[in-house]
């Protein structure tokens, strides 16, 4: 009897050591590195200090900062995918095309992406050679060099990537909403916008936090790859990100505990949103059920 | 029988799961001695653990390639060949790290304690860092004084009296320069610029032919850095004095220190450098020297040459001391700094390490090695007469006569990346004035101290 009771752990048993040596043991190691000093190899707990340390640093301020405006591609993202999702949906003329075009930079590695733009938008490079060719050379800017335009145009080169998942999602999604409804709302005269407002976003609804979510946590702790190879955090930290952060703390400046504090900081908020997110769709799930 | 069977079979799957987390059985690494830096850390005192007789010995090398020495894999290959032929116990696997992983590589290494038995690393605080993380040996014992004193640059490995490693061939900063672009803009390329005013004059004569006269890439930061050892010297007499500063001893407002981000403006202001330079990352401010695009560049003569046989030949360059705006003794000074190597702390075969470093400083290995790569090898038994490039030969002069420290070795890594990179992108972007800097060099350097006060005590320890 008794051993009836045990035998189930025993066989989730592999699953519950493998989660807690893949996730379990690091954060519990980043949770007492970020409580400690090392000093010539030794460590010692030290409280709140790397927290405290971080708060004050302007360069880390202005990664959190630049991490929230990068938030500005999320609402942005959403609309643009949303728009195209619908025009695909429609199938306007050549839309395997597109579909494929649209998702294409979507499958292309950061780095890839990174450094062509990187040459698309130097000072000499491909973009201002043709906006001088074409007599519009006053929109020749510095877009990577310049503190003012190195952020905007990071944030263009992200929603460019990351754009093609949401259509794809949201593509997905609108094919398996049922014609009837699409064809209903029409024998009642809505119009086009009425049925985009009244049926489509309103399917598309859960999809649409899901991309939210996932996009938000983008920001927030998945850029690393776009500004270390297009800007390097600079040009003066304007491009600075928390990752980046992370990085130079814990590889450049030899300080592993800073680093493990503000991981645990991206940590804790992107649980927030993980949250968030399983919260949202335990609601819509249980509202679907209802239903 | 069927309750038996499920109790075998969940037995069997527990035990495979411990089994395959348990840590596998390997010698412990030898304790070793560590630095007296600020630590609690006992100084090790056994002796490194000496393999049995007749055990095959691997011996692993991380190493930075061919990134400023081009030929030097062949060497390595070679070299390695030729030590694993006279030690046939021993075996040397050469693993390369690129620029962005070198440091990050051998960070995790060390707090693993697992890793390269040697390393390879940039002089000065580079190195000693890793000593002060208990991740290097000293090589006083494993390395005969005698041997150590015919290595060029010692200095910047030595700390508490004892040496963390040694080095391996000489990086050093000319300016170097097109010939024929100077003739071409009325410039005497016989009689370069020697003075700053002189500098800026004929950054307007090039300016005026249409050649850009200096050329750098700020994007990717190192480049400020450079410019930072190049520049910032010249008004000072010691890279102590940078030491002294970072520990909080002098501000690095006071004018001495803030003197060079002004002279780097005025050469701004003199439209001497290209217009692109903060989108351009070092490379390929670089690359514009070496397609004829610039007229002149502050170099690094482990690549002159990889430009020579980019552009065509020697007689295409030409090198000279870097201008001088200031009057500090570190203004006549060449800058140089010895590439090198360390043996890690946790290394089972510290003494075969040694051994092969060793190897790679006999007459033989020095002078294939200025064949292979036409670099400097880091000492001094190397034939003067095998030099017959002029440039080199220039070059040779300066590194025996008047070799200066590297200045970014001797500065907390934080107070150049925060300070020095981000510094010169915010003067050429506009955004900050020279005085502005200097501020944030200072702000920067306090916010170290701040969190960093057991590495303020070993810079302090190292400027005894």
């Amino acid at each position: 009897m008794r051993f009836r009771r045990i035998e189930p752990w025993l066989y989730l048993a592999p699953a519950l050591i493998t989660i807690l040596l893949v996730f379990g043991y690091p954060i519990v190691r980043l949770t007492i590195l970020s409580l400690q000093r090392t000093s010539g190899g030794v460590a010692r707990f030290a409280g709140l200090t790397n927290y405290q340390f971080l708060f004050k640093d302007d360069v880390f301020l202005q990664a959190i900062r630049n991490n929230l405006t990068l938030l500005i591609c999320v609402p942005i993202m959403v609309v643009v995918a949303l728009v195209l999702a619908v025009f695909l949906f429609e199938r306007i003329r050549g839309w395997k095309f597109y579909r494929t075009t649209l998702f294409l930079p979507y499958l292309l590695p950061i780095a890839v992406v990174g450094l062509i733009f990187s040459y698309i938008f130097q000072l000499s490079g491909v973009l201002n050679d043709f906006l001088n060719h074409i007599g519009m050379g006053w929109l020749a800017l510095d877009w990577l060099g310049s503190t003012k335009y190195a952020l905007p145009t990071l944030m263009f080169v992200i929603i460019w990537k990351e754009v093609g998942f949401g259509i794809v999602l949201f593509l997905a999604r609108l094919m398996s909403v049922e014609e009837e409804l699409f064809d209903a709302a029409k024998i009642d005269g809505a119009n086009w916008w009425q049925l985009q407002w009244y049926i489509t976003v309103p399917q598309l609804s859960t999809v649409i936090e899901f991309f939210t979510v996932v996009s938000v946590i983008t920001m927030l702790s998945w850029v690393f790859n776009y500004v270390y190879v297009m800007t390097g955090g600079g040009p003066g930290n304007s491009t600075m990100v928390t990752e980046l952060y992370v990085y130079l703390q814990g590889f450049r400046y030899n300080q592993m505990n800073t680093a493990s504090a503000v991981s645990m900081l991206l940590l804790l908020v992107t649980g927030i949103f993980i949250f968030l997110e399983l919260r949202l769709r335990g609601q819509s799930g249980s509202a679907e059920a209802f239903e | 029988m069927k309750m038996t069977l499920r109790i075998a079979s969940a037995l069997i799957l527990l035990s495979l799961i411990i089994a395959g987390c348990a840590t596998p059985a390997t010698q412990a690494p030898a304790a070793t001695q560590a630095p007296a830096a600020v630590t609690e850390q006992p100084a090790a005192t056994q002796p490194p653990a000496q393999p049995t007789t007749g055990e095959q010995k691997k011996l692993v090398v991380w190493w930075w390639g061919e990134q400023e020495a081009p030929g030097a894999q062949k060497w390595m290959d070679e070299t390695i060949a030729q030590y694993q032929q006279a030690h046939p116990d021993i075996k040397i696997e050469a693993v390369l790290q690129s620029t962005d992983t070198l440091v990050p590589a051998f960070q995790s290494a060390a707090a693993a304690k697992q890793g390269p038995d040697i390393q390879y690393f940039w002089g000065g605080v580079w190195t000693l860092e890793n000593a002060w993380n208990n991740a290097l040996i000293p090589l006083d014992d494993l390395i005969p004084a005698d041997e150590r004193a015919h290595y060029i640059n010692n200095f910047e490995r030595a700390y508490d009296g004892k040496q963390w490693g040694i080095g391996w061939y000489l990086s050093g900063n000319p300016m170097v320069f097109n010939p024929a672009l100077f003739t071409k803009a009325g410039l005497d390329p016989k009689n370069p610029p020697k003075t700053w005013e002189e500098l800026k004059a004929a950054c307007t004569k090039l300016n005026a032919v249409g050649v850009t006269p200096i050329s750098g890439g700020l994007k990717d930061g190192w480049f400020g850095g450079w410019l930072f050892s190049i520049l910032a010297r010249q008004t000072h007499d010691s890279e102590k004095e940078f030491m002294q500063a970072s520990v909080g001893n002098t501000p690095f407002t006071d004018p001495k220190f803030a003197a060079w981000w002004g002279a780097l403006k005025e050469l701004q202001d003199a439209g001497c450098w290209n217009k692109d330079i903060n989108s351009l990352d070092y490379q390929q401010g670089q690359d514009m020297f070496v397609q004829g695009k610039s007229a002149m560049i502050f170099g690094n003569d482990t690549f002159l040459k990889g430009w020579a046989d980019t552009m065509g030949g020697w007689d295409k360059m030409d090198v000279m001391m870097v201008p001088k705006y200031g009057q500090g003794k570190m203004a006549d000074q060449y800058i140089t700094t010895a590439q090198g190597w360390g043996i890690t702390s946790w290394s089972k075969y510290p003494k075969e390490a040694a051994d092969f470093l060793m190897f790679m400083h006999t007459t033989d290995r020095l002078k294939a090695w200025f064949d292979y790569t036409g670099v400097l090898p880091a000492d001094n038994r190397l034939d003067a007469n095998a030099i017959a490039n002029p440039i080199l030969k220039q070059i040779f002069t300066w590194d025996t006569t008047v070799a200066g420290a590297n200045l970014e070795n001797f500065i907390p890594s934080m107070l150049d990346e925060q300070s020095n990179f981000a510094g010169s992108q915010l003067l050429f972007s506009g955004d900050k004035t020279p005085a502005e800097l200097a501020q944030m060099a200072e702000d920067v350097a306090a916010k170290w101290r701040t969190q960093s006060p057991d590495q303020v005590q070993n810079f302090q320890n190292w400027l005894k």
